[in-house]
């Protein structure tokens, strides 16, 4: 053996040892990495966990971690335990990135949600992101089955997914600092139900509470944020939604009064000095921060709120805090139209797991989970009634009240007809868009809120037209009518039969 | 060393040994490609192949929730020259690289000269007193300067303490101050490697030179105008370019300070390609590295009219 192994360094040189070990050293690690640089270890080829490995499941969910740690993966491990979940949440835009990124490269994670896509899933769904669900599990039987919609959950007779959530929020609930309220000598019991009663009690706060505190924070850095926000106020105002349209006609409105009369609101809470200096600096968490830190009295933010603060500001909760309606301008009060919820969660056309994912979502139908949905206080769950029986703030619980009293449904064009989804597909932002155009407004950059708002409108209904063209003369069949419900009530909500009806 | 002679006393000049072909080459010091390998690979993989690809997406029609694009041909730039957004970001780039590279290059000079003195108290300390900006992460630094120029941070309440302004001051969230604000925060956080150069550069004149200056009866001025600053050149040169191209990567710190807001008003054109490709609600990737290729082309262009300048101006001055 000796003997052999002095032959062997006789043979071979210094720099052939030092040569093939590198080689080989180089041909390992190459071999054992993929695009991404992780390890391939498990991965079948395709993307998820691949077969045998464990199911890779994203979100952006940071107040249900726990739940879906414990409740959701837990609970069904125990009684599966072969299998084993992966789970990764991250901010919003960052899953977006991440997701596009994976899509390019086939490493989507089996289950994901869409957030920071920003388009919807019947477009996704026709570029071929999704596999369906339903011939796996029974999600149309299931508590959740009555949600269901086509164009939103529902493709060409095949369940891709179903709303874990309830769809009757909206982001602008206006969440309040009881204990500023107080000091301020303004009862927390008598709501601000106008514009107007709104901006009194926010210049009441502002006076009288200590130096450096004020009434609001709108975090103004992120457009979409005011967007959301100029939107909802319209409605308030009269506005059809969702979505700025007027149904009637299938016409843009965002350059109607109500509109006008949304931004300038906002310019007139600024000029009262009621709205924290700085927050054109803020974005949404960093407003929360503020709010949560005692400079502001009121923050309008969605359903989330108080599940947000327990998981970065949990004494903000326990120092009190309450929420109202979000005021009208007369005390006659319109509704906030939305969207019928679209699906949470999606398995990946790529995944090799594609019913054990399946069967892990349909645990969220059950009203026991969606209890427990509720009592993370994020988005109402799906069923929306279990917040009532459920471990949750007495705020959130008046929040779901106050949502079901204040928001309908309205019309939904990609359900009307599935070529809306390939028109949105084609159409291009069109800047500046209405939370742009307040953030200018807001910041002084400019003052022509109603020539902004028509030349916004004019240049959206021109991209709309050339989209329209574009996806007919690819063999779509839709047109300006997909846009028109002539039979819808601002009442009520836009239902299926009301689809059926059309 | 020995030398074999004819007998005439004539050197011998051998056979000259045959040249080894290249494959013959390659195959003998097959070693030494497989140690270039790892570099050769990581250049192709993070250089070159950006590069050539970014080239082709521009070309396509790529909505970033497809798996591939579609070939368009020059559309996208076609689009690009109509863009307001484009041309808006692109001259904010340019200002932003105008104001910014004097400024840093300038002031670390003026900070290195001072440094450099004998005389300077405390040199050390404050060397790294000014190369710590540059240690800290540009998203840490843009997030942390959001709060001090913000309306209810020092900066703000100190011009309102003192009277300079009546009301308080958003500098990153106004439209007028949020490019300057940008730049400010740029120079300082990068002034400190700028300094170093400098530091280095001052350190390659020879004491002798300095010394013959003042017995010469120079002032502090001429002797830097007339001794120190022309020995500076070359490296004024090299500085200047590698600020340039500094100058021209400043997404971190501009996304997390202003975000390119508000109203568009200090998007460079890096948030634009990125705005374009990942915030867009269709993302648009083809058109996004238009953008890039284009303003590369644009800022190559701008550079070589530049040199074309100085060559120029220094033939007619007739200092070349």
């Amino acid at each position: 053996m000796g003997q052999h192994r002095r032959d062997l360094g006789r043979h071979i040189s210094r720099r052939q040892l030092i040569g093939t070990s590198s080689a080989a050293a180089l041909a390992a690690v190459l071999a054992g990495c993929t695009g991404g640089g992780q390890s391939s270890a498990g991965n079948g080829g395709g993307g998820g966990g691949g077969k045998n490995g464990p199911l890779q499941w994203w979100d952006q969910f940071r107040p249900l971690t726990d739940l879906f740690e414990k409740d959701l993966f837990g609970a069904y491990t125990k009684k599966h335990p072969d299998v084993e979940v992966e789970r990764r949440q991250m901010p919003a835009a960052d899953l977006g990135q991440a997701l596009q990124i994976a899509r390019r490269s086939n490493q989507l994670p089996d289950v994901h949600s869409t957030a920071g896509l920003g388009s919807s899933t019947a477009a996704l769904v026709r570029e071929g992101w999704f596999q369906p669900i339903g011939g796996f599990v029974d999600v149309a039987g299931s508590p959740v089955g009555d949600l269901l919609y086509d164009g939103i959950h529902r493709f060409d007779g095949e369940i891709y997914g179903f709303p874990a959530f309830s769809g009757r929020w909206h982001e602008h609930a206006p969440w309040f600092n009881t204990a500023l309220l107080q000091q301020a000598g303004v009862d927390p019991e008598e709501e601000p139900a106008t514009w107007d009663d709104f901006r009194a009690v926010a210049r009441r706060i502002t006076q009288g509470t200590d130096d450096g505190v004020f009434g609001m924070v709108i975090p103004m850095k992120e457009p979409p944020f005011l967007d959301t926000l100029v939107n909802k106020f319209a409605m308030t105002a009269g506005a059809p939604g969702p979505g700025g349209v007027d149904w009637a006609t299938g016409e843009y409105v965002l350059d109607s009064q109500e509109y006008v009369d949304a931004v300038e609101y906002l310019v007139s809470l600024q000029e009262d000095g009621v709205i924290h200096p700085a927050s054109a600096s803020m974005g949404p968490r960093d407003a929360r921060a503020r709010w949560a830190a005692g400079q502001a009295a009121i923050y309008p933010w969605g359903p989330w709120f108080i599940g947000g603060l327990l998981v970065d500001e949990p004494e903000a909760v326990e120092r009190g805090v309450g929420v109202w309606h979000i005021p009208t301008p007369q005390t006659a009060r319109n509704f906030i139209y939305e969207a019928p919820q679209p699906g949470t969660f999606w398995v990946s056309a790529e995944s090799e797991q594609p019913e054990l994912a399946a069967e892990i979502l349909l645990q969220m139908t059950t009203r026991e989970f969606q209890a427990e949905l509720a009592a993370a206080m994020d988005v109402f769950p799906a069923l929306i009634d279990v917040v009532a029986d459920a471990d949750v703030h007495p705020a959130y619980a008046r929040c779901a009240t106050y949502f079901q009293e204040d928001i309908r449904f309205g019309p939904s064009p990609e359900v009307g007809n599935p070529g809306v989804a390939r028109v949105n597909s084609e159409m291009r932002d069109v800047h500046p868009n209405v939370g742009e155009i307040a953030q200018s407004v807001l910041t002084g950059s400019a003052s022509d809120i109603k020539g902004e708002l028509a030349r916004y409108n004019d240049k959206l209904s021109a991209e709309r037209e050339r989209a329209l063209k574009a996806v007919q003369e690819d063999g779509a069949e839709v047109d300006l009518n997909a846009w028109v419900f002539a039979n819808w009530d601002p009442n009520t909500d836009y239902d299926q039969t009301a689809y059926g009806q059309r | 060393m020995t030398t074999i002679q004819q007998r005439d006393g004539a050197p011998v000049t051998g056979p000259r040994p045959r040249r080894r072909s290249r494959l013959r080459r390659m195959r003998d010091d097959w070693w030494i490609y497989l140690f270039l390998l790892p570099t050769l690979v990581g250049y192709g993989a993070y250089t070159i192949y950006p590069l050539v690809a970014s080239w082709w997406y521009a070309f396509l029609d790529w909505p970033g929730f497809a798996a591939t694009g579609t070939f368009v041909g020059i559309e996208n730039f076609d689009r690009l020259m109509d863009d307001e957004l484009f041309w808006n970001a692109f001259w904010n780039s340019i200002v932003f690289l105008v104001i910014s590279v004097p400024l840093r290059v300038g002031l670390a000079l003026a900070l290195a000269l001072v440094l450099n003195r004998k005389k300077t108290p405390f040199k050390g300390f404050f060397r790294t007193l000014f190369f710590l900006p540059v240690v800290t992460t540009g998203a840490i630094v843009g997030i942390v300067f959001t709060l001090l120029l913000d309306a209810s941070g020092p900066v703000s309440g100190a011009l309102v303490w003192s009277g300079l302004t009546d009301t308080p001051v958003n500098f990153a969230a106004e439209a007028e101050t949020s490019l300057y604000s940008g730049i400010a925060v740029w120079v300082w956080k990068w002034l400190g490697i700028t300094l170093i150069y400098w530091l280095a550069a001052l350190q390659t004149i020879p004491a002798d030179v300095h010394e013959a200056a003042m017995i010469d009866g120079a002032g502090a001025w001429r002797e830097f105008r007339h001794v120190t600053l022309p020995m500076l050149v070359p490296f004024l040169v090299i500085i200047t370019l590698i600020d340039t191209v500094a100058a021209l990567n400043v997404f971190d710190l501009m996304q997390t300070l202003t975000a390119g807001g508000p109203s568009f008003s200090s998007e460079v054109i890096e948030i634009f390609i990125f705005r374009t490709a990942f915030g867009a609600t269709v993302p648009q990737l083809g058109y996004a590295s238009a953008a890039a290729v284009l303003f590369g082309l644009l800022t190559m262009l701008i550079a070589v009219v530049q040199a074309v300048g100085i060559r120029w101006a220094r033939r007619r001055t007739g200092s070349a």
